[in-house]
This record gives C-alpha cells, structure tokens and sequence, in this order.
C-alpha cells in the first residue's frame, strides 16, 4: 500500500487522481476505441517528442511513468525479480525491469500491466538504458521502433547536433503518416506544441511560487503532481489541472501557507523520487523543519518550446534536456537553484538505477558546495527497487547532515 | 557545592560505549562491552558500573545525550548522530584536528571539521562492510587470529599479498586462496590492511583531506591499518589514547554543552 503523508494535503490531489485514473482507464481499454477511432498506442520514453505523435493522433503511454507507479505501491521490487529470473541483470534501472517484469507475470504487475503496443518510440536524451530496453521490447512485441538519437551536449546545442535530430524528426514524421495512414498536419501539431508550451510554463511558475518562505509546497508535493506534465503533456487536461493546481498554490502563498509547518531549513533535491518511501522518506526532514523547496527533477519538465519551425523547436527542446548535458551544465543549474530558492542546503539521491543522473553527482557535488558555501549530503537508494534502501544508514546520514544545518 | 556530570552514550554495532565528564569537560569515568543482542542494557549495565566506581548516584547526572546505531533505544535527553558526537569530542581532544577518520563495527566515515567542531562536511562508506571493523573480524576468522592480533602480524610482513575484492565476501575466499597457495599469513593480513585503507582513502576523497588528520575508532587501534592508511593518504595520523570511546566523549560534552 501507498504511504500516507503528514503534512498539509493538497485539495487539488482529487483532481489529479481523477485524472490520472481516467487516463490509465482509457489506456486500459484502449483496444475498444483505438482501432475505430483509428489511433495506435504507442509506449514512448519520457524524453520523446510527443506533440509530433499527438498530431498523428497517437495515444502515448509511458512505461517510465508504470514504473513509478509499481514504486509506489511496492511491487516493484518483485517484478524486477521476474526479470532477473528472465536473464536482466540487476544493475539494469528498475523501471525497465519493473516494466519487463509486468510484461512476464501481468497478474503481479498493477492494472495487469500495460496494453500492448502499437509502436515503440525511444529517445535517447535521457539515457542510453531506453535504447536497450526498447529493443528487448521491439523483439518480444514485434511492432516497429523508432529511434531519436540526440547527441550529447558538452557545450550548448550546435547546428550540427541541431540538423541532425531534425532530420530524424522529419524521417519520423514519414513514417508515422505511413503508418497512421494520416498525413502530417501542420497545424495540429501546432496546436499540440502551444497545449504543451502552456502547461509547461505553469508548471514553471507553480514551481517558482516556492521561493516563498515559508514554501508552499515540499518535494513529494512535486514529484506526485508531476504525473500530468509527463503523460498528458501536450493536451487541453493538462493545462486545465496545471491552472487548478496554480490557483490553489498561489492562494497558499497569499495567506504564508508552509507545506512543512515551522518550515526552518530549505533543501534542494536531485534525483528521482525514492517512490516506495514518498512520503517516509521526506517526514525525516519535514518533522525536523526541513521543506524541500524545488529539485532538479520534476524541473527536467520545465523545457520550453522555442518559437519557430515546430519540427526545428522540438529538436531543440528535446536535445537540450538537462540529463543530456555536461556535468558543468548540471552544476550550474544547482547553484542557480540553490540561489535563486534560498536554500540552505540540498540533498542528491545517489540512484543505483539511473547511471546518467547519478554518476556525476560526486563531482557536481564538490563543485556546488564550494561555489555556495551550503552542504550537500549523498543518500544512496533507488528509485523503485526497494530492496536497495538501507534505513538505518539512510536515517543516520539525514540526522547528522541535518543536525550540521541546526547549530547543536 | 556538588559538581555536575554528564553522560555519552555510543551504542555501536558491535560495542557500547559509556564516557562521564565533569562540567570543565573532564573525563571522570568511562566503559566499554560488546554490544551483544541489546546493546541498550550493555549500556545501562555500563552506567551503573561506573556510577558505582565513582559513588555516585543517578541524580548526579545532569544530562544524557545517547548516539550510535543504538541511539534511539536509550532513554537519553537527547541522541544526537555520531558523526556530530565524534566531530565534538575530537575537536575537544585535537583542536587543530580538521579531518577525522572513523573506522567503526560497521561503518567508516570521513569528517571535515570547521575551527570548534562543527561538521562541515561528511562521506561514508556504502551499504557495505568493505573498509570496516566488520570486514577485519571476517578475515581475521579466516585467517583464524584474533583481530587483536592482527596488528602484530602485519607488522611481520615481508610482500604483502594484494586483496583486490571490495565485497567482504568474495574478498574472504580471495584470502582463502592465498591460504590455499601457501601464503605467509603476515602477508595475507598486510593485504588485508592495505585494502581496508585503500577503501576508507577513496571515501577521503571525497571531502577532502585536510590537516591535522585524526584516525578514531576501534580500528584504529591496529598499527596495520594505521600505517597502510598514514602511507595511502601520504600524510600524518593522530590517534587518541582511547580511540574507540571519542564519539561517547563528544555526546557527554554535548550532554553539557561544554563548548570547545
Ligand atoms: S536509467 Fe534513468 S533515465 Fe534511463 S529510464 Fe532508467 S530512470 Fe529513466
């Protein structure tokens, strides 16, 4: 079972979960509406262009966003099993064994597991791991995998880098009218990207109304209302819940409302949630003032769409996502953070699953202290397999970092 | 007028720790046992021990403050973490201490210290028991000496025999093997040292290493461990007369608030 929280609820949380059930239900039955209505299911990376596969009228489903799922309800450390058993190693991220793990024993997995694919679309911004994984997937489903292969950025986004993932895009969006038997309409697309550019730039400025003190929201705050942005990105749903959960944030702020009553540290985060402790893990620091006041990863999503040619504009957003960039980049982005919210202090989840996220962090670490002068503590889990969380060193490791913030 | 004492208590994995000091800061007594199954009655075993030794009653306490991996078990006034005890009781006995290394039952840890004690910053090992009191005792089984000893055979050794496993586990069949191949045992405990102060220098790493540098804990009592480490880290190491009880001293100076 989920965890219960333990400190101001969110009214707009009914909401959410309405919407995220109707999402999941539709997904669910989609094989009584996508053949008529002509629309294929597509599983798709969280990094993947999917205004383009909205404007094919594709229905996208995020098997990252099922992995967290079966994090949150703490199965997933028994689907993973099952793909251990199958042959994954266990160094593989956990969303794609949880994910293999549904596919091998649905009855174990929630909501029987995910429909079948239509299509299988991978983007390589994020990790290399999707590219694998999809192909695992590509083998046992035998439907088409498209690949988007954005180079990774060193520096800031060159031409080169530019023109080639426009190409794919374009290759891409041939294959897709082939393949939907609808031809590319321009202004579909168009209409999809402003949905998304919308619903991102609420999703920025909820995020920037935490630089109140006290702040109105703490980090699983974000990490749950996060889902939206993530699968539904790109639709009018998602804007409308963003404006709901926009109001209620901004009236929070009005009246000095604090997620964390007596809100006395500000820490930053970076890295995936720990989905099995979502709120466990977070009542360490909230029952001792400590509030969560933005991270770097529900941030990953506040990407905006540039103006201009949307087949050029996607290749842009999509290719200058933060976990396709140098460690200098990450860096930067933390300090900013660090500044810009006020924070005392931040707190890196060393993710055994995802290697791009956590592999530098040592080094931004060292970095970020020494250009702010605030202390940065490393705890080590995973995001979705539980058997990884150690809690007695965990706790051991909050305490000492949060007693060097509280003058004893 | 009476004086007035404080308590620290450090329940450890594998031993409970229990130090007095006087209001100047002064330690009046302290105790030491294995931790066992309950290292909480150890613990209440030790203080009464010692308030007997001293005549002293319950109520001349003035304040207990508990830490260690047992720290929530004993009814204390407070339990602080013992990486915020062992940087007190260091700065107490070291002031020009700003690195501490602590190798423990089950865990090592790097401290940076600011001027007064306070943790600048810390790193410890990983959920593992590499780099550990733990992983000394395992391979001390294997080798069948008693940990104490090791000391001395290390100190005997001619080519040490390289450890390269990380993992307790396969680093004790690693030992094995060199038993199996005829190794001098002396040799094989060199190894086993070195690879204890190659794990807890890459943990050094990163905080950084600044000096005076301060090895504590139980291991380091062990003048292997000691010197592979001094050799690894190419810098100099205090070691406290008592290393295992400084974290226990820090917690009663806290109990205190006895300030450096
Ligand atoms: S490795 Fe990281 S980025 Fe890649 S799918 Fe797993 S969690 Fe996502």
């Amino acid at each position: 079972m989920a965890e219960n929280r333990k400190y101001l609820p969110l009214a707009s949380t009914r909401r959410l979960e309405k919407l995220m059930t109707r999402y999941y239900f539709l997904t669910r039955y989609h094989r009584f509406w996508g053949k008529p209505l002509r629309r294929p299911l597509a599983w798709v990376t969280s990094g993947a262009p999917v205004e383009l596969l909205r404007a094919f009228r594709i229905h996208p489903v995020y098997p990252e966003n099922y992995g967290a799922i079966c994090g949150t309800r703490r199965v997933s450390a028994q689907l993973c099993q099952v793909a251990e058993a199958a042959g994954y190693s266990q160094d593989l991220c956990s969303y794609a064994r949880s994910h293999i793990g549904s596919i091998l024993r649905p009855e174990l997995a929630p909501m029987g597991g995910l429909p079948k694919p239509d299509l299988l679309v991978a983007c390589n911004n994020i990790c290399g791991t999707v590219l694998k994984w999809y192909e695992a997937l590509a083998r046992i489903f035998r439907v088409p995998l498209l690949v988007l292969d954005t180079p990774f950025l060193p520096g800031e986004l060159t031409e080169s880098a530019k023109s080639y993932v426009l190409e794919q895009l374009k290759h891409m969006a041939d294959f897709l009218a082939h393949f939907t038997g609808r031809r590319l309409d321009r202004r579909e697309l168009e209409r999809h990207m402003a949905l998304s550019k919308e619903t991102v730039n609420l999703w920025k400025e909820i995020r920037g109304f935490c630089r109140a003190k006290p702040s109105p929201l703490n980090a699983p705050d974000l990490f749950i209302h996060m889902a939206p942005i993530v699968v539904l990105r790109g639709t009018p749903q998602a804007v409308h819940y963003y404006r709901l959960l926009r109001n209620e944030v901004n009236s929070r702020v009005q009246q000095g409302q604090g997620a964390v009553p007596g809100e006395k540290i500000r820490l930053v985060w970076d890295n995936i949630a720990i989905w099995y402790r979502i709120f466990g893990f977070f009542q360490m620091f909230s029952e001792r003032g400590a509030c969560f006041v933005t991270d770097t990863y529900s941030g990953g999503w506040v990407m905006e769409l540039t103006e201009g040619d949307p087949l050029e504009s996607l290749a842009a957003t999509y290719t200058e996502i933060f976990l396709n960039r140098s460690p200098e980049f990450r860096a930067r982005q933390m300090i900013e953070l660090i500044k810009d919210y006020n924070a005392d202090g931040f707190v890196m989840h060393s993710n055994r699953s995802c290697k791009p996220y956590s592999l530098v962090q040592e080094v931004i670490r060292r970095r970020v202290m020494q250009e702010t002068g605030v202390p940065g503590l490393v705890v080590e889990a995973d995001m979705a397999d539980q058997r990884v969380f150690a809690e007695e060193p965990v706790r051991n490791r909050v305490q000492a970092f949060l007693e060097t913030l509280s003058d004893i | 007028m009476l004086n007035k004492y404080y308590l620290g208590i450090d329940i450890g994995s594998l031993t409970t720790k229990v130090v007095l000091v006087d209001d100047t800061g002064a330690v009046a007594a302290r105790a030491a046992d294995r931790s066992g199954y309950s290292g909480r009655r150890v613990a209440e075993r030790l203080v009464e021990e010692i308030l007997k030794e001293k005549g002293l009653d319950k109520k001349d306490i003035s304040a207990t403050v508990a830490t260690g991996y047992g720290r929530v078990t004993f009814p204390a006034d407070r339990e602080i973490s013992e990486i915020t005890c062992q940087a007190r009781g260091i700065a107490h006995l070291f002031p020009a201490a700003r690195t501490v290394i602590d190798i423990g039952g089950q865990d090592s840890k790097v401290i940076k210290l600011l001027p007064g004690g306070k943790v600048a910053d810390f790193a410890m090992n990983d959920k593992c028991a590499a780099g550990t009191g733990r992983f000394l005792e395992v391979m001390a089984g294997a080798l069948e000496v008693r940990v104490e000893d090791l000391d001395d055979l290390a100190a005997q050794s001619g080519e040490s025999c390289p450890i390269s496993s990380i993992c307790t586990v396969f680093a004790e069949s690693e030992v094995i093997s060199h038993i199996a191949a005829g190794r001098q045992k002396a040799d094989i405990v060199a190894g086993v040292c070195a690879s204890v102060a190659a794990r807890v220098a890459s943990l050094a790493s990163r905080t950084g290493l600044e000096p005076e540098v301060v090895f504590t804990g139980g291991v380091a009592r062990n003048k292997g461990v000691v010197n592979a480490l001094a050799e690894h880290l190419r810098c100099r190491l205090l070691v406290p007369e008592e290393p295992e009880v400084t974290a226990a001293l820090g917690a009663a100076l806290l109990a205190g608030n006895i300030k450096v």
